[in-house]
């Protein structure tokens, strides 16, 4: 009787699954038509546009994926404020990634099998564009995303995924922004801490060494440490670092990490400076709480710039990283300028559009896409300190 | 909506494998591990790197890749099967942690943290549910043949079971290869299928997940524990509007089966001749007494 | 080997100590790894962060509510995820996979209300660090390790000498016979959690201190188990010793071998240990037949 009614539980839950499943096939593509016919017949008034915002909604980056959204979703609202684009209202929807690679491509495969999304604005992080870019060769949905490593829009061959683009400077660019930046100011012995089990920092770590190298200063091995999720003190790590007492120490980590590495460096009495990427800029400092004059980091947004400064005042307590929030938003507004200039009914022409942007004027700087690499060209990024836990704009690094 | 049918069809099956794995394991046996996705990763990687460095044929990387998991498999099954049962999910953990750190760590090789890109997309649909179809005919067999009879008598009670002559270290042995065998091999149709590897999904917290399929299905059954690992692993995609709200339902769903109905969805009911017979002359009972009463 | 190492693994190793031991105070009554326990150690920092020290308040204020959240929190996590498995006499593994799943659940409900964001503590101390000689010690490494040693000592006098602590030997060792006793061991089971999530609170803000707030601060839970285990299943003396050995070996480990292969080297460590040492530090209580 028990297993009867076990069975039955069980089937129930089975077919409510395939109803789910079926509400969706039912829902989901009335959306897309809806979308569609209105992309086919521009004259007519209304419609809607759909766009996808692919994010770590959960997981260990959830904080990024969410600043991301929150830019995006504050574009759009601005874009439909103002008519929309081409009279049609653009309404978007986030799919969660989990931070799982897996989990990313169900939800891509969603947003362009199930949804019809006309584009996507990507993830901020490398392993899931990893994941979806063999995925998204198959289709022709444009995947605006901030993903730093080059290999994440390039295939082996050095041609570019169509779809996959790169919204802000890559690795190689910051990177090198930030060496140029350490030696213009004269500094001359580095340690370098960085986390090995995270693709960003691991990114950015060569193009820094590879410039410093150019001007002939070399870091030795045992002055390069990497950790890992599973190392807990950063006062062992920096030990060494601390003791030779270089002049800075190079540190391209996620903002909780950089917050227990500094604390620990400060600790521990290091009297050099840290450079950080962009995970030190805002909130870094309200969340490290101490004096951070010490910090340098790199930054995509100019915050002396009235329109910025004033738009972050209004984000401040709701977002936790700015930058992407930023990064978000200039991204809509690139695919509003893309769809305005070519439309939705060739997706070939969408993406040639991206690809070709040109002196595009946003609140992260001024992009101009490589069909090449589907990268900024020449993106300039912006160097920052804090005056104790004032930031402190010093000097703009053209890409 | 075909393609992400498909797509998530696809991965049901390949977690299918393993689930298969951990049912002849821990359902079965009574094991419990930690580490058992480590075992994915390794065939992932392996069979990998085998294709795209020396080209071999994704046959034959796939079957070196499952031959040399289940040789790892045996170094840390001889420590595991030995040990009193709290200390196989400790020593099953530490195995997959250090597995993590050595792909994080042997960079020219797997890629580190960036993953591994660029292995070739072999695996369709078809050849994954056909996969997973032997994987579970493979577990229904072992569960059948006396190697099965004898894993459930330990499970019940190992004293016992020395006791009756039951090579007790020697069946543990068995059942934890073919779980690895066949953990390493879904690891071989997932990287084939993702085309991308990285060293992060592979984690405790997978082969808990795992576990938790085999519960919430049933975990005296294989035919539950499949059923289980269908419906829990397809979840999170039909909840996906529910956005970060989607772990939490799973979440409640779980504790409530695990309170209400401890021995899973089909407690111990197996999708045999023998069951099949029993549940319709049960259903005919039921109805036949209604209709006299 | 300097010996500002050893301080530093002194100092991750009391942190570890404040986890093993909710940990094994579960374990040792109903013989179970509650993996819940990280979950709810995030959790209740997480409270004690919005309701108190978000608004300036001190550490104590903060310890106190971490550690009322964090009791509160386990016991809610009795009744829903343990209660009924222990009334159907289901094998020990339901427990596991049942604070498994109630762990998934904390963690994704602390996601919707923290995920956007991060936290940290506001810090509580006027001097970051105590200097001795050529040594830095964090003023929090040296708080928590008092504290620590504190609430650990309390414990152990709870335990041993007082009524309440009897009865929860007597329930660990046979709960039905305890039963019939006379005593509740429901109840009995009620104070474990309860004396457990306020272990977990305690530790979650001194994380929290350590590493910033965010939703999976709990993970390092693991740490707790590797410890409670290695210290004799169940024991809490054989988990503090653990989780102090742990630390220390896996900073030694960190500064001599350097990060990866440090953690390849603690599993070997642990594997060695145990084929030689079954029964862990402490020897332990628990019978080969649970």
């Amino acid at each position: 009787m028990k297993r009867l009614l076990a069975l039955a539980l069980a089937i129930v839950l089975a077919l409510s699954l395939v109803a789910c499943g079926n509400t969706t096939d039912t829902t989901e593509p009335q959306g897309g038509e809806t979308a569609a016919p209105a992309g086919e017949t521009g004259g007519e008034e209304g419609g809607e546009i759909l766009i996808g915002c692919l994010q770590d909604i959960t997981g260990s980056t959830s904080s990024l994926g969410m600043s991301v959204e929150a830019g995006a979703k504050a574009a759009v609202e601005e874009i439909n404020a103002n008519g929309g684009i081409d009279g049609k209202t653009v309404v978007m929807k986030t799919y969660d990634t989990k931070g799982d690679v897996t989990e990313a491509v169900n939800a891509y495969i969603t947003a362009v099998t199930v949804d019809n999304v006309s584009l996507i604005i990507g993830p901020p992080v490398a392993n899931i564009a990893n994941a979806i870019k063999e995925t998204s060769e198959g289709y022709d949905v444009p995947v605006m995303g901030f993903a730093l490593d080059p290999a994440c829009q390039l295939k082996e061959d050095g041609t570019p995924y169509k779809n996959m683009f790169c919204l802000q400077p890559s690795a190689t660019t910051q990177g090198d922004i930030m060496a140029s930046f350490a030696l213009k100011n004269g500094l001359k012995t580095f340690g370098v801490l960085y986390n090995q089990e995270n693709s960003y920092s691991v990114s950015l770590l060569d193009p820094f060494l590879d410039r410093l190298a150019e001007d002939g200063i070399t870091v030795a091995d045992d002055m390069i440490i990497p950790f890992g999720a599973a190392d807990t003190d950063y006062k062992t790590l920096l030990q060494p670092l601390v003791k030779a007492n270089v002049d800075a120490i190079y540190c391209p980590n996620y903002t909780q990490q950089l917050v227990a590495i500094v604390t620990a460096a400060n600790e521990l009495g290091y009297e050099g400076k840290i450079i950080n990427g962009l995970d030190a800029a805002p909130n870094f400092n309200t969340i490290y709480g101490g004096d951070c004059s010490n910090v340098y980091y790199i930054n995509n947004i100019n915050t002396e710039d009235p329109e910025t400064a004033s738009r972050i005042a209004e984000i401040e307590d709701t977002v936790s990283a700015p930058n992407k929030y930023f990064l978000g938003y200039d991204a809509v507004m690139v695919a509003k300028q893309c769809i305005e200039e070519v439309g939705l009914e060739d997706p070939a022409a969408l993406t040639d559009a991206i690809a070709n942007v040109k002196d595009f004027k946003g609140l992260t700087g001024t992009l101009t896409m490589s069909p090449e690499t589907h990268m900024p060209d020449g993106m300039g990024m912006f160097m920052y300190t804090y005056d104790n836990q004032t930031p402190v704009m010093l000097e703009e690094f053209a890409g | 909506m075909n393609a992400l049918i498909s797509n998530v069809l696809t991965q049901v099956c390949i977690t299918l494998i393993a689930v298969a794995g951990i049912y002849v394991l821990t359902g079965l046996t009574g094991m419990f591990s930690l580490g058992q996705a480590a075992f994915m990763a390794i065939g992932a990687y392996a069979s990998g790197i085998l294709v795209i460095r020396t080209h071999i044929p994704f046959f034959l990387a796939a079957l070196i890749a499952v031959v040399m998991a289940t040789g790892i498999g045996y170094l840390i099954g001889y420590p595991v099967v030995r040990l009193r049962r709290d200390y196989i999910s400790l020593v099953t953990l530490g195995f997959g942690e250090a597995i993590a750190a050595l792909l994080n760590r042997m960079t020219t090789l797997t890629g580190g943290a960036s993953g591994l890109t660029g292995i070739p997309r072999k695996v369709t649909l078809t050849m994954a549910l056909v996969s997973a179809i032997i994987a579970i005919a493979l577990a229904a067999f072992f569960k059948t043949s006396k190697y099965g009879r004898q894993c459930i008598a330990l499970k019940g009670d190992e004293l016992a079971a020395k006791a009756m002559g039951i090579h007790v270290t020697r069946i543990k042995m068995v059942a934890f290869l073919l779980s690895v065998a066949l953990t390493s091999y879904s690891g071989v149709l997932y990287a084939f299928y993702m085309s991308y590897v990285d060293p992060t999904g592979f984690g405790w917290k997978k082969s808990a997940d795992w576990v938790i399929m085999v519960f919430f299905g049933g975990v005296n059954s294989l035919t539950g524990s499949t059923l289980g690992a269908f419906i829990l692993s397809a979840l999170p995609q039909v909840l996906r509007s529910m956005q970060n709200y989607r772990y939490v339902i799973y979440a409640i769903l779980v504790l409530i089966i695990l309170n209400f109905k401890p021995s899973g969805l089909l407690g111990e009911w197996e999708l045999t001749p023998r069951h099949i017979r029993e549940t319709v002359a049960r259903v005919r009972n039921k109805f036949g007494a209604k209709k006299e009463g | 080997m300097s010996l500002q190492v050893i301080i530093n693994g002194i100092a991750t190793g009391s942190i570890y100590a404040l986890i093993a031991t909710g940990f094994a105070l579960i374990f040792n009554i109903l013989k179970f790894s509650n993996f819940s326990h990280g979950a709810t150690m995030t959790a209740a920092a997480f409270v004690a962060y919005f309701l108190v020290s978000s608004k300036g308040m001190g550490l104590v204020p903060t310890l106190a509510v971490a550690g009322l959240a964090g009791a509160l929190i386990a016991l809610f996590g009795e009744f829903v995820g343990f209660r009924r498995i222990l009334k159907n006499h289901s094998a020990p593994t339901y427990f596991f996979v049942s604070s498994i799943t109630l762990g998934t659940l904390y963690e994704g409900l602390v996601t919707i209300k923290a995920g956007s964001n991060f936290f940290n503590f506001p810090s509580f101390f006027a001097e970051p660090t105590v200097g001795v000689g050529s040594l830095v010690i964090s003023t929090s490494d040296l708080v928590m390790f008092a504290i620590s040693a504190v609430a650990l000592l309390v414990l152990a006098f709870i335990i041993q000498k007082t009524r309440i602590g009897r009865a929860l030997r007597a329930v660990s060792f046979d709960r039905d016979t305890a039963q019939l006793m006379g005593i509740d061991s429901t109840r009995i089971i009620q104070v474990a959690f309860v004396v457990s999530g306020i272990l977990a609170g305690f530790a979650g803000v001194f994380l929290g201190i350590k590493y910033t707030l965010y939703p999976t601060l709990g993970s390092l839970v693991v740490k707790g188990f590797i410890a409670s285990v290695i210290g004799g299943l169940g024991s809490l003396t054989g988990a503090v010793v653990g989780a102090l050995l742990l630390g220390i070996l896996e900073t030694i480990l960190l500064a001599v071998l350097g990060s990866g292969y440090s953690t390849i080297a603690v599993f070997g460590v642990m594997l060695v240990f145990l084929l030689i040492r079954p029964q862990g530090i402490a020897g332990s209580n628990v019978q080969e037949k649970a």
